[in-house]
């Protein structure tokens, strides 16, 4: 039972049945895994009133969607899901670099990270 | 075969991990953070192991590896949420991140692992580990530490988004649960990927059947006209042949053409994989990608810039001392 | 217009060489000219449009009117004399053609192409021609209203012409339905053309509501036609109806389907809502509101006869029902009874004339139903002319005394000096409409009376004496009018419009309630002469124009009795209608019966039916000559005789008899009220529901459903406060909720 026992050549796979392959961890297990971290990241983001800990919040939000994508790929054997993962990280980067510029902007104006704060940026 | 898990401990599972959740979330006198935790991890830990349970017909040790770095993700999930100091939340999210890249690894996303760290946990979180540094008050003098200020120590409405979130749960993993036995997996896609892979890798092949001893030092890879191996992805063999006698360059003897088996442990890398399925089915896309960063990056530079307010002296001195370097 | 791009369609040609009719001969295909028929009234009501634009203030409409429709008359003549007693069909403009199949019934062709046969003709003939001769007598009478109104009359004149055209000449039955609904219009227009008064625009619109129960009939009859038969052209209408018709002369009455006996009885409602017949005639005696010419022409001599020419011309079609022509029958003659009882109670002489019209249609109809459309024909053609001339006359006599129609309060017209013409005319047509021996309508009416005791049918003998009676009723209302107010002792009574001293003619033209207000102040023996008009009033005696047409309307209506004896055995008449789709039984006397021995009523009845056991057509002319006699001697006695002053007279001593009778039949029967009360209130209460239901239950529904967002939006824009946590939260419960969705829906 090795770190990698599950990763035999995709091309072998394509042969045998995957859940065998899989040992007992099946497509659900890390959708689930998934699924949880998702909803702890909504949880968090409603909770934290840190604009800093809310956008932690998203990015692990992004992490879940990631972890789900990946599980598919693997599980369909197509690499489209990681390629989807490398551009979930771009968006997490860019979303990133805005939002914690903003926040710094916002921690200038206001000296707190509340986000309570600007509750008068409503329409 | 029913459900995929028992419903009873999956909606169990999920009402544990809510109250988990509700109790472990900061507040502002006495916050019951350890029994929360605790509860927490029980509910996830019902979740997994149901599924478990059920997915194990043949009575298998389940993947300790995957329990593992599931654990330890979603423990730091839980850390991220409900640590009231934002550096600490971030330290367990760079955690997460690590578990996450584990179970990559476990779904034979080498790369894509590696990504994960170099790029999450090496660059944007430590952007926001400076982010947090930059926007914290200092101290004052007499306090030896400074006290978390109110809104980290206070979580809002706790109980509300708890419910929220958990009922979101129930859905998500029920739709999980139902849906996944309606997924097919199609192999012949897969099958004729990693042809398409191996096919672009012919002298890689080519050194790991010499390598195995499965050809001839004076066998090669055949290829056709094209340039391309002919690869049987059902028998697992590929064609290959001795150079042409007359030594004209690129060309094969006919008559030497034999098919031999490809090694097991040989098949287009995943990097190679996700290379070819990355350039050449999302080339727009990464286009976009591109652009997406560069405009962050000039965003992100507008909106942080100090602005500097010189006055009209101020101005003229720095011209004059300009001028003079200039000159100089 | 469309005279330019003459198309020949030769497949219509095919079609109708298919008809199986006994007297059909192949259908010829005609010449281009007769659209110019159609084309040049249009063309007058643009010029009379243009004109009206230009605020034109001669006489130039009216003469440009009775040009264009005196070529159009000519035409019709020569169309005629082209005709030579065949069929024709002539294209001139692919009007309306689409198909949504191939298959039977998914074509709808209804081209601008005209049906010419014997009975177009006919009706063509009497259109134009007495269109040519009442516009010349409109352009003297309406003379007081030169101007925008002048324009107007004469451009509604000339729509008036070229919608019947396209009734009469049309060859399917969608350009008939055109032309019917354009007569309507016009009819409207001119009714209501003295727009300033209350009782005309009152008339407009009773017509028109009147009308529209016959039309959407028409219209029903028509779309069923369209799905039985599968077209709405004649040619192929008849030809299909052929079996049917084969069918019952065989006597298989049930090989009929339903929908074929529904077709003519909605055609039927619809000729009885623009003929003025029973349940619907009501509109006609009050259309008098319009211009005397309008009368005339529309509502005497040829849109009311549109109804008659309905069904002569869909006869093969009627002739398939079982109940289609004996109810017309039982109609017809009610009506003409029932009209001649109100008209002998009246005062007012064009009213009078008006219900005499509405008898005289009765008449035709059952002349239809009779099977003598012949018969029907020729009394429609001999109404026209001797109609438009009483009601010429009574015209010049309106002009001439400032709007007096009360026959109370004129006398002795014809002796006064410059109205010897009217009187001569009035005596023709009173003649005429009185069946006196050897007149035109004493023969045309007795082909209808005489055929009445031929037919077999249910109750046709009782229906003949109804007529016989009505016929001495006739005789007397109509002398009454001319012994009252054409001779006696010369004394009038200016009305109450002198529109020769008024520059603005048309607000005091005519008066409110004509019959009712004359009713009340009958015994008053001066009525109610408005102060200022006195004896210093001088009627204006007719010009030139009136005296003409008079003249040529009178011989017309004289000459009308020539083609009876025009060769032999009832002359040319049988052949009026020769040749065409109305001729299908009635091509002879003898072979009516047999028809209808042979299935259609009563198999094996007798094959001819008897008055005082002889032939009635030999007999009928002595017993309606005596009949017409004693009506004019009843005339005589108590309106002449005696008579020494205008408002009196010995009919007065014979009211207080009558009881109760004679005031119900001077209130027309109370037809007016009953239909208040049976109709107009019913409505107008359920209105009044309606009103309620819809204050009450459909605007408070769409209050409803504009409070609610209203409302929701009120609690809800609190929510939008500014706060982050609030809008993901949002997203949150709006993710759940579409998984939950997705899963009820999908898993």
């Amino acid at each position: 039972m090795s770190l990698l026992a599950a990763s035999s050549p995709v091309w072998m796979l394509a042969q045998a049945a995957p859940p065998a392959e899989m040992g007992s961890i099946t497509l659900a297990h890390y959708l689930v895994v998934s699924a949880v971290m998702f909803c702890l990241g909504v949880v968090g983001f409603l909770t934290r009133r840190n604009l800093i800990v809310m956008f932690l919040c998203t990015e692990m939000m992004f992490q879940a969607a990631g972890i789900a994508l990946v599980a598919f790929s693997r599980f369909h054997l197509h690499h489209t899901g990681q390629s989807f993962v490398i551009f979930v990280l771009t968006v997490a980067a860019a979303e990133a670099a805005m939002a914690l510029a903003l926040v710094v902007l916002l921690f200038r104006k206001r000296e707190s990270l509340s986000a309570g704060e600007w509750r008068d940026l409503r329409g | 075969m029913g459900e995929v898990i028992n419903p009873f401990i999956l909606y169990a599972g999920v009402v544990l991990g809510g109250l988990g959740v509700l109790l472990a979330l900061p507040r502002k006198r006495i916050s019951p953070q350890v029994i929360g935790g605790l509860l927490g991890a029980l509910g996830v830990g019902v979740l997994l192991i149901g599924l478990g349970l059920k997915a194990s017909p043949e009575k298998q040790l389940p993947n300790v590896y995957f329990y593992v770095f599931a654990a330890v993700a979603l423990g730091g999930c839980l850390r991220v949420i409900t640590h009231p100091r934002p550096v600490y939340a971030a330290l367990y999210f760079i955690l997460t991140i690590l578990a996450s890249a584990g179970m990559y690894l476990i779904l034979a996303a080498e790369f894509m692992a590696f990504a994960l760290i170099i790029i999450y946990a090496g660059a944007i979180l430590i952007t926001y580990i400076f982010v947090i540094m930059l926007a914290t008050q200092a101290p004052a003098e007499d306090e030896e530490e400074a006290a978390a200020p109110e809104y980290d120590q206070v979580s809002r409405e706790p109980a509300l988004a708890a419910v929220c979130g958990f009922v979101l749960l129930a859905a998500l993993s029920t739709m999980v649960v139902r849906g996944v036995r309606g997924i097919e997996v199609n192999r012949g896609q897969a099958a004729f990927q990693s042809q398409e892979a191996m096919e672009r890798v012919p002298r890689r092949l080519e050194r790991a059947l010499h390598r195995a001893k499965a050809i001839s030092a004076d066998e090669a890879v055949y290829l056709t006209p094209d340039g391309l191996p002919v690869i049987d992805m059902h028998t697992g063999t590929v064609v290959v042949a001795r150079p042409d006698p007359t030594g004209v360059r690129g060309a094969f003897a006919e008559a030497s053409r034999r098919s031999v088996a490809i090694p097991s442990s040989f098949d287009a890398r995943n990097v190679e994989s996700l290379a070819f399925d990355f350039l050449n089915r999302h080339p727009g896309a990464i286009e976009l990608a591109g652009v997406i960063l560069l405009m962050a990056m000039l965003g992100a530079v507008v909106l942080s810039r100090r602005q500097v307010e010189l006055d009209e002296e101020a101005k003229a001195n720095q011209s004059r001392r300009l001028s003079a370097e200039g000159e100089a | 217009m469309n005279s330019g791009s003459i198309i020949p369609v030769l497949n219509l040609l095919a079609a109708g060489a298919e008809e199986g009719h006994a007297s059909a001969g192949p259908v010829a295909h005609g010449p281009w000219w007769v659209a110019l028929i159609v084309v040049l009234p249009m063309l007058g009501a643009m010029l009379c449009g243009a004109a009206a634009a230009l605020k034109v203030r001669s006489k130039l409409p009216a003469f440009l009117t009775v040009g264009l429709l005196g070529a159009s008359c000519a035409l019709a003549v020569s169309m005629y004399l082209e005709l030579a007693g065949g069929r024709s069909i002539t294209v001139s403009y692919r009007w309306i053609d689409f198909a949504w199949g191939t298959g039977e019934g998914q074509r709808l062709v209804a081209n601008f192409g005209f049906y010419i046969d014997s009975l177009t003709c006919l009706w063509m003939l009497f259109v134009t021609g007495l269109a040519t001769l009442i516009a010349l007598y409109a352009s003297e009478y309406m003379s007081h209203d030169q101007g925008v109104g002048y324009c107007r009359f004469f451009a509604a004149f000339n729509l008036f012409v070229f919608s019947m055209a396209c009734l009469v000449m049309g060859d399917n039955l969608l350009l008939l339905y055109l032309g019917w609904e354009g007569v309507g219009l016009c009819s409207y227009l001119l009714i209501g053309y003295f727009y300033k008064r209350p009782a005309a625009v009152a008339a407009a619109k009773k017509a028109f509501i009147v009308n529209r129960i016959g039309d959407l009939a028409l219209a029903l009859g028509t779309m069923l036609a369209f799905v039985h038969f599968g077209s709405v052209e004649y040619a192929v209408i008849f030809a299909k109806a052929q079996p049917y018709i084969e069918a019952i002369k065989s006597g298989h009455l049930d090989q009929v389907p339903f929908v074929v006996q529904v077709i003519p009885l909605l055609f039927m409602v619809g000729a009885f809502g623009k003929s003025a017949q029973l349940p619907l005639y009501v509109w006609l005696p009050d259309a008098m509101e319009g211009p005397t010419p309008v009368s005339a022409l529309i509502h005497a001599a040829t849109m009311v006869t549109a109804g008659v020419y309905l069904i002569a011309r869909t006869y093969p079609i009627f002739l398939c029902s079982e109940y289609a022509l004996p109810v017309v029958a039982w109609v017809g003659a009610l009506t003409a009874l029932l009209a001649a009882t109100i008209g002998m109670a009246q005062f007012d002489i064009k009213r009078i004339m008006a219900y005499s019209t509405v008898s005289q249609l009765g008449y035709m109809f059952a002349g239809l139903a009779f099977l003598s459309s012949a018969g029907a024909a020729y009394h429609v053609f001999t109404h026209a002319f001797f109609k438009a001339t009483l009601f010429l006359c009574c015209g010049a006599v309106m002009h001439g005394f400032a709007g007096q129609l009360d026959l109370r309060k004129l006398s002795g017209v014809a002796f006064m000096k410059g109205w010897g013409i009217v009187g001569l005319a009035m005596l023709i047509g009173c003649l005429n409409l009185a069946g006196v021996p050897f007149t035109a309508g004493f023969f045309s009416k007795d082909m209808i009376l005489a055929e009445s005791f031929v037919t077999m049918g249910p109750g046709y003998q009782v229906l003949g004496w109804v007529l016989l009676l009505t016929a001495g009723l006739t005789a007397y209302y109509t002398f009454r009018v001319f012994f009252r107010v054409f001779v006696g002792p010369k004394t009038f009574e200016p009305g109450d419009e002198l529109h020769a001293h008024d520059d603005h003619g048309h607000d005091a033209h005519g008066h409110d309630s004509r019959g009712d207000a004359h009713a009340e102040a009958e015994h008053g023996p001066a009525g109610h002469a408005a102060p200022g008009h006195g004896h210093d009033f001088h009627p204006h005696a007719p010009g030139w124009a009136i005296n003409l047409v008079l003249l040529i309307l009178a011989a017309a209506s004289i000459a009308a009795a020539l083609p009876y004896f025009m060769g032999e055995h009832g002359g040319w008449v049988p052949k009026l209608v020769h040749e065409s789709s109305a001729t299908t039984i009635s091509d002879g006397h003898g072979s009516t019966a047999a028809f209808l021995a042979s299935g259609l009523h009563e198999p094996g009845a007798s094959a001819h039916g008897t008055l005082f056991g002889q032939d009635p057509h030999k007999i009928m002319y002595y017993v309606s000559g005596a009949i017409g006699a004693v009506g004019i001697a009843i005339a005589f006695v108590l309106h002449y005789a005696g008579r020494k002053t205008a408002g009196t007279s010995r009919a007065d001593a014979l009211v207080p008899a009558l009881g109760p009778v004679a005031g119900w039949a001077r209130r027309k029967w109370l037809v007016d009220e009953l239909y208040d009360a049976l109709v107009r209130t019913p409505l107008w209460v359920l209105s009044h529901v309606f009103h309620l239901i819809d204050k009450l239950l459909i605007d408070g529904l769409v209050n409803l459903f504009g409070w609610l967002p209203r409302a929701a939006a009120q609690r809800l824009r609190p929510t939008q406060g500014g706060d982050l946590h609030g809008y993901a939260a949002g997203m949150a419960v709006g993710l759940g909720a579409v998984l939950i969705l997705v899963w009820m829906l999908i898993l």
